[in-house]
């Protein structure tokens, strides 16, 4: 089947199979493997994407259901000139990630969380970011990073 | 940044090199690469435990559009090559484990046939369509089953399941108890839980008839030690394979093992010239049939005089192996382990334990993160428990009493292994005042009368074994040593510098940690230095990443590089500037005479005449600026640390919260305060999945009831407390003084977590995982569990 969805901005027109998810749609059909599969089944959260502004679990949503979406991935975060996102950029400093197999879920997730609640104490970081399961980090780092992030881009928007 | 102002990479949290590239989706894991041509396998994996195979048909699935072939364990193909994890250790049972099942299946999920298609969506309609015939044998799932009562045995070779048995004996125990003013008896079981990385295994396999050669991408651990053993099995030279391990989505012990499917996946690729042969393992599968750890039972009594002292320890334990013996580790890795570190950071003189590993029909066992020490962590903080509350002493007082301490040291332990730490009391006291004791006894007490919920203190104290080198690596007497590790410095003609490191990593940041030792030892700033990990036609040599090695035997093999090509840096400089080598010194690329600001050459301009300008080459210097060595710690490093936490039980509903946790370990030098603070963190959060959610869970036919993450819980953010960190450090005897730490922070939670519940409630809890409905059960009586 024909769909168009457009991704970080870029429209796009996919040949898929009605039974293609969303996540292998992005991963096999664009090329973008930012996108990661932990496990397929809707618990892991690593395969986070926004479509229209809301988390979706990119395993759990089937490509023609994207038909007309606006879709956002990892690959998308960082600017054209490359400069880092302020959570990618917390991320690094507050060592938020090691092997980076949950960090797009968890980057996607911490981008929802602080567009529609901007400044989360640390409780909330932890009950909102409780969807995706990070095997490394202990939290600790994630936590920090999300928090971090929220302090620097508030200051933004007061500049 | 001007060479006055160089400073040392090491002990700073410089930006790790990996995150450019890992936060922005641009990482290169397995999972994510293609190639053309490249088909992909599905297996068709057993639903039954313990059958005979009558017949594999596979004739529907080869007429599903898209499906090219399909493989069975009888295809010629196959057919002769079975993995045998081989040790000399007396009594051992060696048995064969085929790549893809043959004459019968084992476990629940062992891999039966293999169907190759032009998309992973095809390759499982076709697996779904072919048709497998089981004739059922009984199962055996439990591994303290009477052996008597095994009808049908998983392995012919041994009709009791029994793959391996050891007694470690020092002192004479049955005195000792006899002598003893307190004995204490305990009967434990440790849940079946594994490693879970979010990255599934996978693997990618070439095969190139003409010249012979296979490359084989995978998510492995131990890229080198994946290439000999695949030389063996394939029958090929080591040298016409090549094994690329790229970004690994973590791995945790779970990918330090050579596994059938890796095994059939390069024979079908040889026998499918030119074709690439993609497997990604899904959650489902991995649940079922990558390695398992941790069933365990241990049978203890231990024997204490009256002022506390541990007089003897007497154990058996039985360690649940699975179907298979792990390949190449065998089935002791388990088992020996557990008897060797038993006693822990305890001085004991009369020690008898019998390590048993038994064969099931369940998924291996295998390495995971802290091998066997969570379980005997908590089977010598239990005893020690219970001798306190026989003692009336004060659990942290009794532990005290018993460590061994920098006077002790070397310690030789009952089990004959070496310990060289004796910072066990440094971190103890150190956690004892981050924690804040009487602070939380205080709370317990006002909660006591103000008839609040319940809390406890819970201890845990351990030693890692990390690093080990030749001699303390001969534990199960395998075929090879893993004591050491090689790494290349190669200065480049522009004087950047170009790291081969036999170091893997799978989240551990080791390129960032090898690129500040080689940059301190070398001279040249961290941003100058590249390191280049994972694939074995690059580095020299590296047995992977296992028991915390990594940093201690491949961070002392960069050292050694780095200063060794330094050196040949300075003497081609000294003879370029006719200055004496002894008076020359190398700082953030610029040769210096020492004590003078202005340099005498840079780095770059030493390369370009290395490499490039053979003219200016003084007599005797032949070209290239690079270097390689080995490095050995011929033991090890243990590594102390103590966990304390404070955590509520709710008797009514026996929810268990965490209200606090702080870890202290002494890591030796730090190389990279971030990424050492992560290891623990992320260490100390499986062991607490360990302790409280994650459980792996067989019914009596041999079915995985626990087969997704709905199931099996994984702690998240909502889960894991803020977790306090902090550190004593005493340098180790090797050439960068760190010692592991990768392990270390999961040896303690079952401990803490069971040493609160009976420190908050007086009930002892004796089979791991502490969940609510055990806490509630231990309290209400729940009958038969």
């Amino acid at each position: 089947m024909r769909i168009t969805l457009t991704v970080n901005g870029e429209a796009h027109r996919l040949d898929v199979e009605p039974r293609h998810t969303l996540a292998d749609a992005l991963r096999e059909g664009l090329a973008l493997t930012g996108t990661h599969l932990g496990c397929e089944h809707g618990v892991c959260g690593a395969c986070t994407v926004l479509v229209d502004g809301e988390p979706v679990r990119a395993c759990l949503m089937f490509a023609v259901q994207a038909e007309g979406c606006t879709v956002a991935t990892v690959e998308g975060l960082a600017g054209p000139d490359g400069t880092l996102h302020p959570l990618q950029e917390a991320f690094s400093v507050c060592h938020g990630l090691q092997c980076g197999a949950c960090t797009p879920g968890m980057l996607m997730t911490a981008v929802h969380l602080l567009a529609v609640e901007p400044t989360p104490d640390r409780d909330r970081i932890r009950a909102e970011m409780a969807g995706n399961i990070c095997r490394c980090t202990g939290y600790v780092g994630i936590v920090d990073a999300v928090e971090s992030a929220a302090a620097t881009m508030a200051g933004r928007e007061d500049r | 940044m001007t060479a006055a102002e160089h400073r040392p990479a090491t002990g700073t949290a410089v930006r790790r090199k990996e995150d450019a590239r890992l936060l922005t989706g641009r990482g290169r894991y397995v999972s994510d690469l293609v190639l053309p041509r490249m088909r992909h396998v599905a297996f068709v994996r057993s639903p039954i435990a313990h059958a005979r195979l009558t017949e594999v048909d596979a004739s529907g699935a080869l007429e599903v559009d898209g499906v090219h072939a399909v493989f069975t364990g009888e295809h010629p193909a196959l057919a002769a090559v079975a993995l045998r994890a081989q040790s000399a250790l007396p009594g051992y049972v060696e048995t064969d484990q085929p790549p893809l099942a043959r004459g019968k299946v084992r476990f629940a999920g062992e891999a039966v046939a293999a169907v190759v298609a032009d998309d992973r969506y095809l390759a499982e309609d076709g697996a779904e369509a072919v048709v497998v015939d089981y004739d059922p044998l009984e199962p055996t799932v439990c591994a303290w089953t009477d052996p008597a009562d095994v009808t049908d045995p998983v392995h012919d070779e041994a009709p009791d399941n029994l793959l391996l048995s050891r007694t470690f004996r020092a002192g004479d125990v049955e005195a000792a108890l006899a002598a003893a003013d307190v004995v204490v008896d305990r009967e434990l079981t440790t849940n079946r839980h594994g490693g879970n990385p979010i990255e599934c295994r996978a693997g990618v396999a070439r095969y190139e008839a003409a010249d012979r050669r296979l490359t084989f991408w995978s998510g492995t651990q131990v890229p080198h030690l994946v290439r000999t053993q695949l030389a063996e099995l394939l029958d090929l030279p080591v040298g016409n394979i090549r094994v690329i391990a790229p970004d690994v989505g973590g791995g945790f012990g779970v990918k330090a093992v050579l596994y059938p499917e890796d095994v059939a996946l390069c024979l079908i690729a040889i026998a499918t010239p030119g074709v690439p042969l993609k497997w990604v393992e899904d959650r489902v599968e991995h649940l079922l049939a990558a390695t398992h750890a941790r069933d365990h039972r241990y049978v203890l009594r231990a024997g204490f005089a009256a002022d506390g002292a541990l007089l003897a320890v007497r154990a058996d334990v039985w360690c649940n192996t699975g179907a298979y013996s792990v390949y190449p580790w065998t089935a002791g890795i388990e088992p020996l382990m557990a008897g060797g570190l038993l006693t822990g950071p305890y001085k004991l003189e009369h020690y008898e334990c019998t390590v048993r590993g038994v064969a099931t029909n369940t998924s291996p066992s295998g390495p995971y993160r802290g091998v066997a020490r969570p379980s005997t962590v908590f089977a010598m903080e239990a005893l020690l428990d219970s001798g306190a509350r026989a003692l009336d002493m004060d659990p942290i007082a009794l532990r005290r009493r018993n460590l061994i301490l920098p006077a002790d040291i070397p310690y030789r332990m009952p089990s004959r292994l070496v310990d060289d730490s004796g910072a066990y009391e440094a971190c103890l006291d150190r956690a004892v005042e981050v924690f804040d004791v009487d602070r939380w006894r205080a709370e317990q007490a006002r909660r006591r009368d103000a008839g609040e919920k319940p809390v406890g203190i819970g201890v845990g104290i351990y030693n890692e074994l990390t690093g080990l080198g030749r001699a303390a690596s001969a534990g199960p007497r395998m075929p090879f040593r893993t004591g050491h590790d090689a790494c290349t410095v190669r200065v480049n003609p522009d004087g950047a510098v170009t790291v081969f490191s036999g170091v893997t990593s799978q989240g551990q940041g080791l390129e960032t940690t090898m690129a500040q030792v080689v940059a301190d030892a070398l001279g040249v700033d961290y941003d100058a230095v590249d390191v280049r990990i994972g694939d074995t036609d690059e580095s020299l040599w590296g047995f992977g990443a296992f028991s915390s090695r990594q940093a201690v035997i491949g961070g002392g093999a960069s050292h050694l590089a780095g200063a060794h090509v330094r050196d040949k840096v300075l003497e081609l400089a000294g003879a370029l500037r006719e200055v004496d080598v002894a008076d020359l010194d190398l700082r953030a690329g610029q040769v210096h005479v020492r004590g003078q600001e202005k340099p005498i050459i840079s780095l770059s301009e030493v390369a370009r005449v290395a490499y490039l300008q053979s003219d200016r080459l003084p007599e005797g210097f032949e070209p290239g600026l690079e270097g390689t060595k080995f490095y050995d710690p011929i033991r090890g490093a243990f590594a102390a640390g103590a966990q304390l936490a404070a955590i509520e039980f709710d008797p009514a509903t026996g929810a268990v919260r965490i209200l606090d946790w702080v870890c202290v370990e002494d890591a030796g030098t730090i190389v990279h305060p971030v990424i050492v603070d992560g290891q623990i963190a992320g260490s100390i959060a499986q062991g607490i999945g360990g302790a409280m959610y994650e459980h792996l869970v067989y019914d009596e036919a041999g079915n995985l009831s626990t087969g997704t993450l709905l199931d099996y819980l994984m702690p998240t953010s909502g889960e894991i407390p803020e977790l306090r960190i902090d550190h004593v450090s005493v340098p180790a005897a090797n050439p960068t003084g760190v010692r592991g730490v990768g392990e270390g922070g999961t040896l303690a939670p079952n401990a803490v977590v069971a040493g609160a519940l009976v420190d908050a409630l007086g009930v002892e809890v004796d089979d791991l995982p502490v969940t609510p409905s055990c806490v509630w059960e231990l309290l209400h009586g729940g009958g038969d569990r």
